[in-house]
């Protein structure tokens, strides 16, 4: 696809992570007690497979990762659809049907590529997206065409770049109905981000994901007992 | 329980974590079709590192004999 290897693992570990956090968001909030369980088990397998992903990048030459992902949420890599919390389960299955398989496409593409250290790691999602995608196609037919469905497939499509016209054709081959009709503007298009549209992560998820929160209401050196 | 679903089958599920066990029954799902029926049981019956996992449509079960029949 011509792009360093070591970014497009990187935007698909952020993609990752985002996706587990935004399906952990709705493991109570479902329409049923199922689908919730669902919701918690992708999340913790997509988080898990973000670690994976993020552990690779050792091995693929400079890493990546800058100080800017310290301070500016504009620095994580992922697709617009995951920069908020969702409000309607339509983009929850949005996101599973099309988001999630898109980004299983570029994996399947890797796991036959020749990469070795990507050959061998991450193989084992594949087993385990398999339960996502089962879930993801059949809520998709529950529901029908939606506006999500349609922004999430053409950020998909975006994310996927200029050159990712096998891409295309297979995630469309997977879930088995036609690509929506859309233009992307790639004179806007941002190589490393991976998508068109601008923004970022809200303040909230970003101050999470840098353990802002955690530090907040932690107790500091100062203040913990002096240990005899 | 809300139900969204236009209509749900009752689902069985099975799983063993070595090949020499038998399998046995670990518990049910409710959903709207097959493949979303093995999402949600791979789901909510995770804790074990089973070998095999196999759902059953309830309705697809026949009794021969039940508890309390002479």
């Amino acid at each position: 696809m011509g792009d360093k290897v070591s970014d497009l693992v990187l935007s698909l570990a952020d993609c990752k992570q985002l996706l587990g956090l935004r399906y952990a968001e709705w493991c109570s909030s479902t329409p049923t007690l199922e689908a919730d369980i669902a919701a918690a088990a992708m999340g913790l397998d997509d988080l898990g497979h973000s670690r994976v992903l993020a552990g690779c990048l050792s091995e693929l030459g400079p890493d990546p990762r800058g100080p800017e992902r310290e301070s500016d949420p504009a620095a994580y890599r992922n697709v617009a659809f995951l920069d908020d919390t969702w409000t309607e389960w339509e983009q929850f299955v949005a996101a599973n049907a099309i988001l999630d398989t898109a980004f299983t496409v570029l994996i399947e593409s890797l796991v036959e590529g020749e990469v070795e250290v990507l050959r061998t790691r991450l193989r084992k999602m594949l087993a385990e997206e398999r339960y996502h995608f089962l879930h993801g196609r059949s809520w998709l037919n529950e529901l029908g065409p939606t506006a999500s469905v349609d922004q999430a497939w053409r950020e998909a499509v975006e994310w996927f770049g200029p050159d990712g016209g096998e891409l295309r054709r297979r995630l469309a081959g997977k879930l088995d109905r036609p690509e929506p009709k859309f233009e992307v503007d790639w004179s806007r298009w941002d190589p490393i981000r991976r998508r068109v549209q601008p923004g970022a992560i809200d303040a909230d998820t970003f101050a999470m994901l840098r353990g802002l929160e955690e530090r907040r209401y932690g107790i500091s050196r100062a203040e913990a007992p002096a240990r005899g | 329980m809300t139900r969204v679903h236009r209509s749900v089958r009752e689902y069985d599920v099975f799983a063993r974590k070595a090949r020499v066990d038998p399998l046995r029954h670990v518990g049910r799902v409710v959903a709207p079709d097959d493949d979303i029926a093995q999402a949600y049981a791979r789901a909510t019956y995770d804790e074990e590192r089973w070998v095999e996992m196999v759902i059953v449509p309830r309705e697809a079960v026949i009794t021969v004999t039940a508890p309390g029949e002479e």
